[in-house]
């Protein structure tokens, strides 16, 4: 090739054989072969990485839909055979004959007037034609008419005129149908007319068959109604139309949800295809191995959404899945990307068992979310076990919040008038400064105008400042701690007992809310000084805990088995438990007692029962110190406050703190009762055996010297965040804000020295290799699990340690908690666009509002406020017995419908309903005793009676239970207030005096008086009634404000009537009513009637009558009272014969009576009913009353069957249930006895 | 075949032989056994650094430097051993016009570049794009997280190519290190051709040829290469220096106090500061000209180079020298001994 002259002459120079080039010689052919082949072979990967590889989703929608219409054939088959069975019923195949058969009757008709209308069609062919040519061209004429010069309309005129006469041929076919035509010569007029009839024949008959088909196709309507309700799932064809859709029609395409308003693009649905399929699909259905099988990852990623529900609210149009879920949602490349499971993706899929943290991004001014069980706990456990005394995250701890920012607003205020006020001085006293000229008396004018503005803006100002103080005071009486106070520890506590209580509060308490400090407890904490922090603790508490003259204790012990009885049935146990840890019953919202009596002096826990909101004295927050005795006597004022009235500091007139900041109620108990109780508790634990029990050890804890470093630690500790401690009162919460934890960026979160082990996966406590933890819900786990992990290790000064107590929490509740956290990202951090969270401005709001206060107080310990929702009480052992059932307190969950608003706020504010002094309130619910004229006098000497004397069993419960006067005298300790008036209970005369004056409504429940179980008075400030109340009317869907629908007056002989109704045999209303007569009420179980007209809606009243079950299952009204006749209810039973000419509505008849029902016509029924005053002879017992089978199963059924003789079977079981409270009654008039 | 023959003849020495390469081998591997015994506590971390899609190209780089540094010594060998041989035979170096490879009988006297050099640079190229087809299916863009402008990364790190010149944010002022640097590195890359006195080295490789040149150039890429590789694999979180090998911990803390050098001679007074600072710069100027002078003198051949050469070309070059290959190592240095120079030269507009 390249060989050249010269190269030979070279070879000849050398002896070695001539070399074969490399560069020349080669071929780099096969390189370049090999080459373009692996070339044209990446050129396929590449195409097929474009078309697949990066593409995972097809190979899911193509495993979907192999698998899913697998799975529809699967089931075609069965839908086919239980359509076919019910075809085959009998109720079908009667609804599907007389769909024929109505069908069959009017075929005739039918054919024939669709054979006319055919022949009009015809005729309407031939004529449409030419009248629509004639017409079009007329029309062209008249508009070339007005737009022509006034000299040729004239001539078009005449041109139209003609057109009109011009004749037009039309085959005209004959009326009989025959399809003969005749030639017919029609001008327009003719033709427009003949056109017109035509059409109007044709729609004619067109109406006429709709009336005809109109009973058939209802008929038919109806059997396939029936066929809908009683196939299970789809039928064939909607399964067969599925299969179409997804094999012959389907899209293999990427699926998106834009939202742009929202700002959400979504393609979760890619992959997850079967999410929004009407069928239920679960992941064994779409397993590879066919259906039934064991599932494998595609099949558990195609399942339907497990909640169709929430699917409908939150349509996934709108939200996409992401949002709710978290994820990246436009990621299609892969699970782990679609599922934000990258490193640096700031929303990841929530795991399942955190899934609702989802929730919390929307709705995190709801309190309580339907549906959302594991939210919801760890709402309940941020506020109940004091996580909230630390951290603040919003929502949680309003008042606070809601009273720093009003009396911000006051100073403001109060700024802005004092500039008002300057402001129209000076303009005032320019007004004297300008010329007397016109332009200088226009300025005099507009000067002396602004300053009256101004002083018209005061006033308004002033108002504004007046509520901003009204609702101040609420809100400081709203505000609640979540432990104790622990102002007065030297009256309440064992002193011996503080310091172990510090050490670990775990160890006395299982399960308290009390978190171990356990920098203080020596086992943690490595450090010399715990023992000494502790003393200093307790020394400051000690030394700090009342000031005053301390009472004499008291330790005259009350009736224990009473006690237990009460404990056990007024309601304490919906928040409070007894019992060992692993045993105990009652509810988990308020401490376990079972070892109050080793803790605690036994006089304070009977007051504390009595009443547990006086405080021993009161504080003011502008002083910033208790108030005293001694500033009331420098005032020269009596030293009276209360929760009601005297809330004043008579220093400087701010409102005072009267209240102690708990949430417990209080029972208006009498002061026996309440002994009883304490009694009981004390009983418990065998009070001294504990082993702290030594004084001598404590002497330090009045060494003044430990008190400075014990303030130190307390703040340090923060402990005043759920303890009211003396100088910690604005003490501000020492953690750190939540509200947006859970968008913290995961660098943010300090993982110190766990960093490493956090992202290998390395558990930090058997240091075993697992999942990566470098997340949030790792870190959160891990520092709920022990707070210490990310502290341990690191070098620091005690006080510069993380002061995080260790909280009790079961494993469950740590899940919670960490779902609550995950979902506080705050509106900047939340996967979901900003416009789309719950936010409500109607009646929702009112519901959002109305949970935080239902769940501040533990509502839901007694009653049923969600459909579903079981209280603490209905699982109590106590009430599956079917007698206690019924003692349950009313299901709430319909209240709002059932109760006029006005009524619901006076009886929340006093679920008494007595007046002030105790009395059952005039003009209110006196009507439950009678008139007061008339029964006010017999109440007097009755209350008399059993208190002077010693009471009979059955008289002494019926006058409690009926007028309320002997218990007030009992529990009030004077209804007057006074000293004179305070009962000889050896109690310290200061503290009876003033503070315990009165318990109004003592010992009595307003509405349903029979029941054990007592609904407290929860001092609720005006704020959380109003929230109260909105909150019940809302949930309900009821107006506001609500006004009365006016009812038909009752006539004469209809009352006649309703009174025959009333006492039949058939339903003896007054058998369980409760009419106020105590003989009667005795056995009485059911609210009276005489309250009704106040208390109940007219309209809920009727659904009511008709059917309670529907309403509040399980209660004992009878259902089936009335049966449907036409239009109209009847009674449902023997009607009396005055009903024949009736022919109004029976039940809303009753309604009307019983709503005008006066006490008069009431004493005229109870004298004609055949109440039932017979009952076993009276047998004392301290035990809850054995069912009654006869009445267990009447309870059970609840039905019409009942309608006969269940009042009387129920009897004895009242009348022991009230007996076995009578001895209680009579040692508190024994002790009263001076 | 003959010239790979040859190679082995020139190992030949026995494989017991001790050479000085051998011994610096020896002493490498024994180091870095030593290093991963001591130092290498964390595979993972390395792994998780080597193996960012980020850093490949940086990963491959060190093989691949190593690679053709060691073919392109290979080749300069075989043709300085060809110059050699032909500056001893006039009458072969008459007929043989080849430069690139060892003449051997038989073998043509030129090749053309059509098809002989097309044929291997379409081939070279079709394997580019081989290797750019498989590299962009199987790698992705790393793209990491949107981005939060309250919240920077640790450590915030630019893309590998960057990361030299983010070092260099470490030894100089920014305006400096981002501009003035880079700025005097593309120039001095421009202006080597034209202070390149030396016509031999064309079209082939040797090293006898042009040593001076060559190791002026290695000089300035390892320096480069170097600054990236710490940027890339040493500087961790808070840019703190982490060995490879060593875990990333986010909550180490080191403490360097940085001293201008002034301070080291207590001189407070701003002018003093920027006299003192601009003689000890002229010192170092004077100095480093003198040490390259010096490299530029060292042999016959580098002599005659240099007659060959103007003033204004011997300037310039002694100017980027200075400039970009000696005072960037010297400052490198001097920051990072124990002494901690922050600034040498500080005045009230400019520090250095």
């Amino acid at each position: 090739m390249a060989d050249t002259p010269e190269s030979g002459a070279i070879v000849k120079r050398e002896d070695d054989a001539p070399e074969r080039d490399p560069i020349v010689s080669r071929s780099t052919s096969g390189w370049m072969l090999v080459s373009a082949l692996i070339l044209i072979g990446t050129l396929a990967w590449a195409l097929y990485d474009e078309a697949y590889g990066q593409r995972p989703w097809k190979r899911a929608q193509q495993e979907f839909v192999a698998r899913y219409t697998r799975y529809l054939r699967s089931i075609r088959s069965n839908a086919g055979k239980s359509e076919t069975e019910v075809k085959d019923s009998a109720e079908y195949q009667t609804l599907a004959e007389e769909a024929k058969a109505a069908e069959e009757k009017v075929a005739d008709q039918l054919k024939e007037n669709t054979g006319k209308i055919r022949i009009i069609d015809s005729q309407l062919a031939a004529v449409t034609d030419p009248f629509q040519n004639a017409r079009g061209r007329i029309t062209v004429a008249n508009y070339q008419i007005e737009t022509a010069s006034d000299s040729r309309k004239e001539k078009l005129r005449q041109k139209v005129a003609q057109m009109k006469e011009e004749k037009s041929t039309v085959y005209l076919p004959a009326d009989d149908g025959s399809g003969k035509t005749a030639k017919q010569e029609l001008n327009f007029t003719d033709l427009q007319t003949l056109y017109n009839k035509l059409k109007i024949d044709k729609a004619e008959l067109l109406d006429k068959n709709g009336q005809l088909l109109k009973e058939p196709t209802e008929l038919r309507k109806k059997r396939d109604e029936y066929l809908k309700n009683h196939m299970i799932g789809l039928t064939p064809e909607q399964i067969t139309s599925l299969i179409n859709k997804y094999e012959k029609g389907f899209d293999y395409s990427i699926k998106q949800v834009n939202a742009a308003g929202g700002g959400v693009v979504d393609r979760c649905e890619t992959c997850h295809l079967g999410v929004r399929e009407p069928l239920t699909i679960k992941a064994s259905d779409l397993s590879p191995d066919g259906p039934g099988k064991k599932a494998d990852e595609w099949a558990r990623a195609f399942v339907s959404h497990p909640s169709k529900e929430l699917l409908t609210i939150h349509s996934p149009d709108k939200f996409g899945c992401a949002g709710c879920h978290g994820g990246n949602g436009r990621a299609t490349t892969s699970v782990e990307k679609g599922h934000g499971r990258n490193r640096f993706w700031l929303h990841p899929l929530y795991e399942k068992e955190n899934m609702e943290a989802g929730c919390q991004q929307c709705h995190t001014q709801d309190r309580v979310l339907q549906g959302a069980t594991t939210l919801n706990l760890g709402k309940d456990l941020f506020q109940n076990r004091g996580c909230v005394g630390c951290h603040r995250s919003a929502g949680f701890d309003r008042e606070s919040d809601a009273l720093a920012s009003a009396r911000q607003q006051i100073i403001q205020l109060e700024e802005t008038m004092r500039a008002n006020d300057r402001e129209a001085r000076q303009a005032k006293e320019a007004v004297s400064g300008v010329t007397d000229d016109e332009e200088g008396n226009a300025e005099a004018a507009r000067l002396s105008a602004r300053a009256g503005q101004l002083t018209v803006a005061n006033s308004l100002v002033a108002a504004q400042i007046d509520q901003l103080n009204i609702q101040a005071r609420y809100l400081m009486q709203d505000q609640k701690k979540v432990g104790p106070n622990l102002k007065d520890v030297r009256l309440k506590l064992v002193k011996e007992w503080i310091p172990e209580w510090l050490k670990n509060p775990q160890a006395f308490r299982p399960g308290t809310k009390m978190p171990t400090f356990w920098r203080l407890s020596a086992d943690k904490s490595h450090d010399a000084r715990a023992e000494d922090d502790r003393k200093a603790i307790a020394a400051y508490l000690w030394q700090e805990g009342f000031d005053g003259k301390m009472p004499s204790q008291d330790r005259a012990k009350g009736d224990a088995a009473k006690g237990k009885q009460l404990f056990e049935t007024v309601g304490c146990m919906a928040c409070h438990s007894i019992g060992d840890p692993d045993s105990q019953t009652g509810g988990t919202f308020a401490a376990n007692l079972q070892r109050v009596g080793e803790k605690a002096n036994f006089d304070y826990i009977v007051r504390w029962i009595y009443n547990p909101r006086l405080r021993w004295q009161p504080y003011c927050p502008k002083e910033k110190k208790d108030i005293t005795r001694e500033d009331y006597r420098a005032k020269n004022l009596a030293y009276i406050y209360d929760t009601e009235q005297f809330s004043t500091c008579p220093n400087d007139g701010a409102e005072l703190q009267v209240q102690n900041m708990t949430v417990m109620p209080n029972f208006r108990l009498t002061m026996d009762e309440a002994r009883d109780i304490a009694s009981y508790l004390f009983s418990l634990s065998g009070s001294g055996s504990s082993s702290f029990r030594d004084p001598a050890a404590t002497t330090y804890m009045d060494d003044a010297n430990l008190k400075e470093r014990g303030r130190a630690l307390i703040k340090q500790y923060g402990c005043a965040g759920c303890h009211e401690i003396r100088g910690f009162e604005d003490e501000q919460r020492i953690g750190k804000e939540l509200t947006t934890e859970g968008s913290t960026p995961i660098e943010r979160l300090d993982f110190a020295l766990m960093t490493q082990k956090a992202e290998k996966g390395i558990d930090p406590e058997t240091g075993k290799r697992g999942e990566e933890w470098y997340d949030h819900k790792g870190f959160f786990e891990h520092k709920l699990e022990s707070p210490w992990i990310y502290d341990e290790g690191k070098e620091k000064e005690p006080q510069d340690r993380l002061r995080m107590p260790e909280p009790y929490l079961t494993p469950e509740w740590k899940t919670a908690l960490t779902t609550f956290l995950m979902g506080s990202v705050g509106a900047e951090g939340s996967n979901v666009p900003a416009s789309l969270f719950y936010r409500p401005d109607d009646q929702r709001k009112a519901v959002q509002d109305g949970w935080w206060v239902v769940k501040k107080y533990n509502c839901m310990g007694c009653h049923s406020i969600q459909v579903g929702q079981r209280s603490v009480l209905m699982d109590l052992p106590l009430y599956q017995n079917p007698d206690w059932k019924e003692q349950l307190p009313p299901n709430l969950t319909s209240e709002g419908a059932r109760v006029d608003p006005n009524w619901l706020l006076g009886f929340l504010h006093n679920p008494s309903l007595s007046d002030a002094q105790g009395q059952a309130e005039p003009g209110r619910s006196d009507r439950t005793v009678g008139t007061p004229a008339a029964e006010g006098g017999a109440n007097q000497t009755q209350a008399a009676t059993p208190a002077a004397s010693s009471p009979s069993n059955g008289a002494q419960g019926g006058a409690q239970q009926n007028n309320n006067q002997p218990a007030n005298g009992a529990g009030g300790g004077g209804s007057g207030g006074n000293a004179a008036a305070v009962p000889a209970t050896a109690t310290d005369a200061i503290l009876m005096s003033e503070q315990f004056r009165r318990q109004p409504g003592a010992d009595r429940n307003g509405v349903r008086v029979y029941l054990r179980a007592r609904m407290p008075t929860f001092n609720f400030s005006p704020n959380e009634l109003r929230i109260l109340v909105r909150f019940f009317m809302a949930v309900s869907s009821q107006q506001e404000p609500y006004i009365h629908e006016p009812l038909e007056p009752i006539k004469e002989e209809e009352k006649t009537l309703a009174r025959a109704l009333f006492t039949s045999e058939g339903a003896p209303c007054l058998k369980c009513h409760i009419t106020g007569d105590p003989n009667h009420d005795k056995t009485a179980s059911a609210p009276n009637f005489l309250l009704a007209s106040e208390r109940l809606k007219p309209k809920w009243t009727y659904r009511w009558l008709l059917d309670p079950q529907q309403i509040s299952p399980g209660t004992a009204m009878p259902s089936g009272l009335f049966k449907k006749e036409g239009d109209r209810m009847v009674f449902n039973g023997q009607t009396p014969e005055a009903f024949n000419n009736y022919h109004r509505d029976h039940a809303e008849l009753l309604v009307r009576y019983i709503f005008q029902l006066t006490p008069d016509e009431q004493r005229r029924l109870t004298s004609g009913s055949p109440a039932a005053t017979s009952g076993s002879p009276p047998a004392p017992t301290a035990q809850p009353p054995p069912p009654s089978t006869a009445h267990a199963r009447g309870a059970k059924r609840g039905s019409a069957t009942r309608l006969n003789g269940h009042a009387p079977a129920r009897a004895p079981v009242k009348e022991r249930a009230r007996r076995a409270r009578s001895p209680g009654h009579a040692s508190a008039a024994r002790v009263r006895r001076p | 075949m003959a010239s790979s023959a040859e190679t082995l003849k020139m190992g030949k020495g026995g494989l017991f032989k001790l050479t000085t390469g051998k011994i610096i081998l020896i002493a490498l591997v024994l180091l870095l056994v030593l290093y991963v015994l001591f130092v290498v506590d964390d595979w993972h971390q390395l792994w998780i650094i080597a193996s960012a899609p980020d850093n490949v190209p940086i990963v491959a780089m060190i093989p691949l430097v190593v690679f053709f540094t060691w073919l392109g010594v290979k080749q300069a060998r075989e043709h300085d051993e060809l110059i050699e041989r032909l500056e001893k035979d006039p009458q072969l170096a008459k007929t043989h016009h080849r430069k690139a490879l060892p003449w051997r009988p038989g073998w043509a006297r030129e090749i053309h570049v059509w098809p002989y050099l097309v044929r291997v640079e379409f081939l070279a190229a079709l394997i580019v794009t081989v290797i750019l087809f498989v590299w962009s299916i199987t790698l992705n863009a790393p793209l990491e997280e949107p981005s939060n402008p309250n919240l920077t990364m640790n450590p915030s790190k630019a893309p590998w190519y960057f990361l030299g010149l983010q070092e260099m944010l470490v030894y100089f002022d920014p305006w400096i290190a981002g501009v003035l640097m880079p700025g005097l590195l593309i120039v001095g890359l421009m202006v080597f051709p034209y202070v390149d006195s030396n016509p031999l080295g064309n079209g082939y490789y040797t090293w006898k040829q042009r040593k001076f040149s060559i190791g002026m150039f290695y000089w300035g890429f390892f320096m480069w290469i170097v600054l990236i590789i710490i940027g890339t694999f040493i500087r961790g979180p808070g840019w703190i220096w982490f060995w490879p090998g060593q875990s990333w911990d986010h909550n180490a803390v080191v403490y360097d106090r940085n001293v201008d050098l002034h301070e080291y001679f207590g001189i407070t007074n701003v002018w003093l500061k920027a006299i003192f600072g601009a003689v000890v710069v002229g010192v170092f100027y004077v100095l480093g000209g003198m040490f390259f002078h010096w490299l530029m003198t060292r042999t016959e051949f580098d002599r005659k180079l240099l007659a060959r050469t103007s003033l204004l070309q011997y300037l310039t070059f002694q100017f980027f020298a200075i400039t970009v290959l000696l005072a960037l190592p010297v400052k490198l240095i001097l920051r990072l001994l124990p002494i901690h120079i922050k600034y040498v030269w500080v005045t009230p507009w400019f520090n250095v």
